[in-house]
């Protein structure tokens, strides 16, 4: 039954509208919005790549560095998004010293850098950095998403040089029923793509985030906005995530040939046949401990695409930990706060 | 550290997104109102509530996939309909690819024709999800009246509208034809873009 009635749902309308004229000033006088709120320091740079420190926030952190390894789409602020949404402060409150790789914004003079060069050389040199740094013959290492498939692959070439491994929202079977990403990206003519088009660009990669959801995330999302444009405070809140969802850098076109191809459509690296600087990936030489890091209702790597790592890794001990959320909701909600970085934290220390 | 303007776009909140979506509900407002009037009337007159529900959803079908045809016309109805080729159809622009009816200056036609043709078969693919889309919330309207319960407020039902085509969308989404077609049109576009000169 429909209970209002025209003249309410009129009524409804004139609020509606008197609300959007009167938040769009609110909207006007916010201001820039921050994101990323630890002090942090930048400690080895190359490239466009710059790794940074956060502050300890404890007097004696642990010895063992632990390196941050983010994806290549989007930006790593997401891990420390405001005050009160920062994995990364969870981390340092339990006492671990962290860093994390800044990828920067590839541009056409990027266009060749390989997976080679992403795993091997920047993430090989800043690992040689904080081992060295550290006086560490191995550190711990923690890959996000698409960093977390980088990671595993320089673990399995480099198991000596970490410690221990934690893997977060990390696919690792490409191939999974549910894996929406798969399905889209499987009929791209990827070559025609990178040849095209140099660079993957940024946008072309929000397109496809929003066509998976699109009546919610482009259409609902701002409907919803209206509720809270007089609130500053809600309305920063979800700018910050807005400006984070749009921020998304472009791929260096070689090294999203070789994902795309390899990962995604021919999902070599549960087979043991990704080869990154012509050495072979075996995930079976993944053998320093591991904690692999899902959430149940992620849309985007499906928890099985993630578990797949229990049945091809070569680590005699491996943990898994399953988080209620979603992609996103696992660095973001007030849940993952109470619950992620302690837990991972926990599982570190005593190793 | 703060993070502000790193970024070499420092996009900052494009108001537009807000205030297109706000006229698009504005639009839906205004087609689901005839809907509470027949509603109130049926109720006055005990007339066939299902019957009504059923002619109100025909017009709107009706009154959608016109807007959606006109490009002159009422683009926020038009809009309910095709978010997701507008989101496109902006991605396509940023490659140098703007949705222009004539083939772009120096662009093979055979490709660009190739293009729009995909694009056709795309736009229909989402009309009949959306199309797929109404014809749930009828019926979920439909179930609501028979278990007695109301919907309280238009908000509601604009929620149980994406609620609908987010069903039906996300039913064509994981199907065989749009991952194949969705391939298709980003290829048909590097094709017009491989052929010409448009620029990134």
């Amino acid at each position: 039954m429909i209970g209002p009635t025209p003249a309410q749902i009129t009524e409804e309308l004139r609020r509606f509208q008197a609300r959007l004229a009167e938040g769009a000033r609110t909207l006007h006088g916010l201001g820039p919005i921050e994101t990323g709120v630890l002090s942090r320091d930048p400690v080895y740079q190359e490239d466009k790549l710059i790794l940074y420190r956060y502050q300890p926030r404890v007097a004696e952190p642990h010895p063992v560095p632990l390196l941050i390894v983010y994806a290549l789409v989007n930006r790593p602020y997401m891990m420390d998004l405001q005050e009160d949404r920062s994995l990364i402060r969870g981390l340092l409150d339990a006492g671990l010293d962290v860093y994390l790789i800044d990828w920067g914004y590839p541009d056409a003079g990027d266009r060749h850098l390989s997976l080679a060069d992403y795993i091997l050389r920047y993430i090989g040199h800043c690992v040689d950095h904080l081992r060295e740094r550290h006086q560490q013959e191995a550190i711990n290492l923690l890959g996000v998403c698409q960093g977390g498939a980088l990671s595993l692959c320089f673990a399995a070439l480099h198991s000596g040089k970490i410690r221990n491994l934690v893997t977060m929202v990390t696919p690792v079977d490409f191939h999974t029923p549910d894996n929406v990403l798969t399905h889209l990206i499987r009929h791209v003519d990827v070559d025609l793509l990178v040849d095209t088009l140099g660079n993957l660009p940024g946008q072309l990669l929000n397109f496809t985030f929003l066509s998976l959801s699109p009546f919610r995330l482009a259409g609902q999302k701002y409907v919803d906005l209206v509720d809270i444009l007089d609130d500053a405070q809600a309305l920063k809140n979800f700018l910050r995530m807005e400006k984070w969802i749009f921020d998304s850098p472009d791929q260096a076109g070689e090294a999203f040939r070789q994902f795309a191809k390899d990962f995604f459509q021919q999902n070599k690296l549960v087979k043991g046949e990704v080869v990154i600087g012509g050495q072979r990936v075996d995930l079976r030489d993944v053998t320093m401990p591991v904690l692999n890091v899902y959430a149940s209702q992620d849309h985007l790597v499906p928890p099985a695409a993630s578990k797949a790592l229990a049945g091809c890794c070569g680590s005699r001990d491996y943990a898994e930990l399953s988080f209620k959320g979603g992609h996103i909701g696992i660095y973001v909600s007030g849940r993952a706060q109470r619950e992620v970085p302690p837990a991972i934290a926990a599982w570190l220390l005593a190793r | 550290m703060a993070e502000q303007t790193d970024s070499p776009d420092p996009s900052g909140f494009d108001i537009e997104l807000l205030l297109k979506q706000a006229r698009t509900y504005l639009a839906f407002g205004e087609q689901l109102q005839p809907l509470s009037e027949r509603f109130h009337e049926t109720l006055g007159q005990d007339g066939d509530w299902g019957e009504a529900l059923r002619q109100h959803f025909d017009q709107l079908k009706a009154a959608l996939a016109e807007a959606a045809d006109d490009p002159g016309g009422h683009a926020d109805l038009a809009r309910l309909w095709t978010v997701t080729l507008d989101t496109w159809r902006q991605t396509a622009a940023s490659l140098g690819v703007p949705a222009t009816l004539a083939p772009l200056a120096g662009v093979n036609a055979k490709a660009w024709q190739a293009y729009q043709s995909v694009q056709g078969q795309y736009l229909d693919l989402l009309r009949q999800a959306a199309r797929d889309a109404l014809d749930l919330m009828e019926q979920r309207l439909g179930e609501r009246a028979a278990a007695g319960a109301t919907v309280e407020s238009l908000r509601e039902l604009y929620n149980l509208w994406v609620e609908c085509n987010e069903e039906t969308y996300g039913r064509m989404l994981r199907g065989p034809d749009y991952g194949a077609l969705n391939g298709r049109l980003l290829n048909a576009l590097l094709g017009c873009h491989a052929c010409g000169d448009t620029p990134a």
